[in-house]
C-alpha cells in the first residue's frame, strides 16, 4: 500500500472537481467527474456515492479504481491507484463527507442536489505526480499569443 | 446518433478526459484538450499530449474500449462509450481546432473562477505535440449531476 503525500492535500479540497475511471468486469471503462476525493489518511481515501451508480456498480464487481486530482494552487496533477476497500453509511467520515458535498453544492447551486449515500472508502495503491500533462505555470501563454 | 444537444457540448467550452482500461481492468485517466464529432454524427476524435499518450494508445490498441467524459462549468455533462478506430499526430488544423476550444474554455471558466484559478486550469494543459484518437461512439449517457445521472441517450 502506498501513502499519499502532504502536498496532494490542497487537490483534495474539492475546489476543482476530480476525475474517476473505473472498469465493469466485462471490460468496459466508465469516466466520470465527482466533486471530491476526500483525504482519510495517508493509505486511505473516501469518494461520496451520490449518484454516479456506474462507479458504485463497477468497483463492487471490480474494486480498481484510478482517481485523478488537480491542485488549485500549483496546478500539479496526480494519479491515485485505488482499491474500494468497504461502504460507511455513518460516522465521522461520512459526516464530513456529506458536510463537505453539502457546501460544495451550495457554492455550484446545486444545493440538496448532492444527497450522500455513503462514503465508498479506498486503500490507495499507488499515487503518481503525473508527467507530460501540464505547462509550466511561466510558460501558459493566451490562445494566439503564440505557443 | 449523437444528440444536438450533446454535440453542442462536446464542441463548447467543456473540461474532458478520457478513460481506458489494461489487459488488467485497470483503469486509465488522460486529459483532453479539443474534440469534435465527424459528419456521420458517430465518430469523435479527441486530443491528448503526446507525453500522456503511450499507455493511452497501449490500451486501445489491446481492447479499443473508450470511454470519453465532458461537461461544461453549469455541470452539464455527458459521457460517450465506443470502440477505438485509430490515431495520428495532431494537425496544424486539429491545432487551430485547440486554439479556439482553449479561447472559450478560459473564457467560461473566468465566469467560475478566480483568475489564478481559471488561467492556469484553462491554458495549462500541454497539447503540443499532441495525438488525436479517433474512435465510435456507440453509447451516449447523461453524466449531469443529479438523479438522472447515468440515463442513456443513445
Amino acid at each position: 500500500m502506498a501513502a499519499l503525500p502532504e502536498e496532494i492535500k490542497a487537490a483534495m479540497q474539492g475546489v476543482i472537481p476530480s476525475h474517476v475511471v473505473t472498469c465493469a468486469r466485462d471490460g468496459t471503462p466508465n469516466a466520470t467527474a465527482i466533486s471530491q476525493v476526500y483525504w482519510v489518511d495517508p493509505q486511505h481515501v473516501a469518494l461520496s456515492h451520490q449518484f454516479f451508480s456506474k462507479t458504485v456498480k463497477n468497483v463492487r464487481e471490480n474494486p480498481r479504481a484510478l482517481a485523478w486530482v488537480i491542485s488549485p494552487q500549483t496546478f500539479d496533477t496526480w494519479d491515485i491507484e485505488l482499491e474500494f476497500d468497504h461502504a460507511e453509511t455513518s460516522g465521522p467520515v461520512f459526516d464530513a463527507l456529506d458536510m463537505q458535498i453539502e457546501a460544495i453544492a451550495s457554492l455550484v447551486g446545486l444545493k440538496g442536489v448532492f444527497k450522500l449515500k455513503s462514503a465508498d472508502i479506498y486503500r490507495v495503491v499507488s499515487v503518481t505526480k503525473t508527467e507530460g500533462e501540464r505547462i509550466p505555470l511561466a510558460d501558459i501563454v493566451e490562445p494566439g499569443a503564440g505557443r | 446518433m449523437i444528440p444536438d444537444r450533446v454535440l453542442e457540448v462536446l464542441t463548447g467550452p467543456a473540461i474532458m478526459f478520457a478513460g481506458t482500461r489494461d489487459a488488467d481492468l485497470r483503469g486509465l485517466h488522460t486529459m483532453a484538450v479539443g474534440a469534435f464529432a465527424h459528419d456521420d454524427r458517430r465518430t469523435v476524435t479527441f486530443f491528448v499530449p503526446e507525453g500522456r499518450s503511450t499507455k493511452l494508445l497501449d490500451n486501445l490498441r489491446d481492447n479499443g474500449r473508450v470511454a470519453f467524459d465532458f461537461g461544461w462549468m453549469s455541470h452539464e455533462a455527458y459521457q460517450f462509450k465506443g470502440a477505438y478506430l485509430s490515431s495520428r499526430p495532431t494537425t496544424d488544423e486539429d491545432r487551430a481546432r485547440q486554439d479556439a476550444y482553449r479561447a472559450q474554455l478560459v473564457a467560461s471558466l473566468r465566469e467560475v473562477f478566480p483568475e489564478e484559478i481559471a488561467r492556469p486550469l484553462a491554458l495549462g494543459y500541454v497539447y503540443v505535440p499532441g495525438v488525436a484518437v479517433t474512435f465510435r461512439v456507440d453509447e451516449v449517457f447523461l453524466q449531469t449531476p443529479g438523479p438522472g445521472a447515468g440515463t442513456r441517450l443513445a
